[in-house]
């Protein structure tokens, strides 16, 4: 990834694209996010990276559900008063 | 997603369903049907890709619970435990079915091929509120994306992003160590990211 600042190296953006979900999942310790919080700051590829990801991650959180099609939901509930009869027969 | 305080309240309501019906109440295994075809139902589309398979993955989990719950260990979630058996009846099901083919995906492939394709704006999709987002084209570019994804990334993120389970949960459900789900889910979240930002390129 590109630098956007002398002092980063490219390894240090490859090192924080490894772990750009533990991050999300706030799966770090204390000293890890820091430095990762350090590093982003002064980054815009890396900035740019954890912000699509989070977006990312944000939407497959929220995907509306769908619901349940009634004549199944009958279907399924009749497959299972067969099982239940059975048993108490 | 629920809240954790409300996902205690649910994990105490259904160990008290489950003694309840492996006592005798048997028609109460109605109410953890209610409780759960829903969440089931939708774990299959995400999985399975079209609403006759999802149903027949859900009746088979429910037929399999039903079966095996005199069984269940108490130590355990009772929901964890339900899509531990939702996931071998998708995993049966899909065996029989046309789906995406396995291949590992490396992180190198996530990688941006050079400088010049390193991007230093933030794309509109990902600045946008997210009600906004997800009202449009956006949800339906990103299940597509999780049903392109192969099966064992597409369990991992689905469980972990979409159902709300931790590492560690998804981890038991799935019989793999928590680095492995790490390892899995943040390469199938970055194939996700790839499709989202080529829609948009593309577009």
């Amino acid at each position: 990834m590109k630098q956007t600042d002398p002092h980063h190296s490219h390894e240090n953006c490859l090192a924080l694209f490894e772990r750009l979900s533990e991050y999300i999942d706030r799966e770090l310790d204390a000293p890890t996010c820091k430095d990762i919080e350090a590093h982003i700051k002064s980054c815009t590829p890396c900035q740019v990276c954890l912000e699509t990801l989070k977006q990312t991650v944000a939407l497959c959180r929220n995907l509306e559900r769908r619901q349940v099609p009634e004549t199944f939901s009958l279907k399924l509930k009749s497959a299972i008063f067969d099982l239940v009869d059975k048993k108490a027969d | 997603m629920p809240k954790p305080s409300q996902k205690t309240k649910n994990d105490a309501k259904d160990t008290e369903l489950v003694r309840a019906i492996n006592g005798g109440r048997q028609d109460l295994f109605y109410e953890l049907v209610n409780r759960y075809e829903k969440s089931l139902y939708n774990f299959g589309l995400r999985m399975c890709d079209n609403p006759s398979d999802a149903e027949d993955m859900v009746q088979d989990t429910f037929l399999n619970v039903f079966k095996y719950l005199e069984g269940f260990r108490y130590e355990t979630k009772f929901r964890n435990w339900l899509y531990r058996v939702a996931t071998s009846a998708c995993l049966k099901k899909k065996r029989r079915s046309k789906y995406a083919p396995d291949r590992e995906l490396s992180l190198d492939e996530f990688l941006p091929a050079d400088e010049s394709a390193v991007s230093m704006d933030l794309p509109r999709w990902a600045s946008q509120p997210l009600d906004q987002v997800l009202g449009g084209e956006l949800a339906g570019v990103i299940r597509q994306a999780m049903l392109d994804l192969p099966e064992k990334y597409r369990l991992v993120v689905v469980l972990r992003d979409v159902e709300g389970f931790t590492t560690q949960e998804t981890a038991e459900i799935l019989d793999l160590t928590p680095t492995n789900i790490k390892v899995r889910l943040h390469r199938a979240r970055l194939f996700l990211r790839e499709a989202l930002k080529s829609y948009y390129e593309t577009d």
